[in-house]
């Protein structure tokens, strides 16, 4: 009996084990690791993750909303502004996002009030 | 009776998990982080410029005779002092004195600003490749007054409205800024920063209130010459 049950726990952990390994280039795994690193303060590669994120899935609004975050935090912030945008059609009820779209609209509404230009862009 | 008891402990213990666990998945996978946005200079500078700060048009001048408070604020020098203070501390800008008599050509700001024949030669004169100079307004807002105000009658549980007395007092701080070119005299920027503290009273210090709206804009400010940054907060999704 205890040895079934220890066989029954170890398929577990493999199958586990194995179904993470495969993720590795899902846009969950990209959103995981990018947003451990934004949290650390490393925004360049948290970008990077978060970009890597959007091409795997284009219609994943957390990826967006992830994307336009580092993207300000990068100083990019037309590009975050189009990428809020984004995330917001594809997932318009999400109180995170609109909350933080709406953070950043009041932002970037007196930034480029003041500056007369939308900095950041192509 | 012990039984019962106990059975209905575990009941309630079960609902407060089952809530716990249904509100999990909303906040799961979602953290606040901080930022620092990153704010470019607003003017175009190499960063080691030699900068004159020219006197400013004080915009309440006029209303200093009519309000007492304002008598006990010298505009024009607090304002110089906090600028130079900043600009030399928090830059890399080198401040040029000018003559302490120097007037403006005109105390009308439209007119300062296309004033470029005199700027051009303030900065042939001083050897300053960026000048300084605008407009300043400070007044003492007093908006005390009767205010409706709705209440519940603790007697009847019914909805009134009364008239009460609030004693209100602001700072309003509105400062022009004009920057122009010191070889040619243009003009290469006009911005405007506005900002209003309540105090608690009528008896709120006049500097102390000029001193808190400076350092409110203080970033605002220092951006016109310098990169600065702004704290902000976001949501970011973990999975």
């Amino acid at each position: 009996m205890l040895r079934k049950f220890a066989l029954v726990v170890g398929a577990a952990v493999i199958a586990a084990g194995c179904s993470s390994y495969s993720r590795t280039d899902k846009a969950q795994t990209q959103i995981s690791f990018g947003s451990s690193v934004a949290r650390r303060g490393l925004w360049r590669e948290a970008a990077f993750r978060f970009e890597r994120a959007v091409q795997q899935e284009p219609n994943n609004a957390r990826a967006h909303n992830n994307l336009a975050v580092a993207l300000e935090a990068e100083g990019e912030f037309s590009r975050a502004l189009a990428e809020y945008k984004r995330a917001l059609e594809l997932d318009p009820g999400d109180s995170y996002i609109r909350r933080n779209y709406a953070r950043f609209a009041e932002f970037y509404t007196s930034y480029t009030r003041t500056t007369g230009k939308a900095t950041g862009g192509p | 009776m012990a039984p019962n008891f106990s059975s209905g402990v575990k009941r309630v213990a079960a609902l407060v998990l089952l809530a716990v666990l249904a509100a999990l998945p909303a906040s799961a996978g979602v953290t606040q982080v901080k930022l620092k946005l990153p704010l470019k200079p607003r003017l175009p500078l190499r960063g080691n410029e030699k900068v004159a700060l020219a006197p400013f048009v004080i915009a309440t001048e006029a209303e200093k005779a009519r309000d007492k408070r304002l008598q006990n604020v010298d505009l024009q020098a607090e304002f110089q002092r906090f600028l130079k203070k900043q600009i030399e501390k928090k830059t890399k800008l080198e401040i040029v004195e000018l003559p302490t008599d120097l007037k403006l050509p005109t105390q009308n700001l439209s007119e300062l600003g296309r004033s470029t024949e005199f700027w051009r030669a303030l900065g042939t004169q001083t050897g300053a490749e960026i000048l300084v100079s605008g407009s300043l307004e400070f007044r003492v807002e007093d908006r005390s007054g009767y205010k409706t105000e709705e209440y519940v009658s603790p007697i009847d549980g019914r909805t009134y409205y009364r008239q009460v007395y609030v004693e209100q007092t602001g700072f309003l701080f509105d400062i022009v800024f004009l920057v122009f070119d010191g070889r040619s005299g243009e003009k290469i920027l006009q911005d405007e920063f506005k900002d209003f503290r309540q105090t608690g009273g009528r008896r709120a210090d006049e500097l102390q209130g000029l001193f808190e709206n400076l350092f409110s804009l203080e970033n605002q400010i220092l951006n016109l010459f310098v990169a600065r940054d702004r704290e902000a907060e976001r949501y970011i999704f973990t999975d």
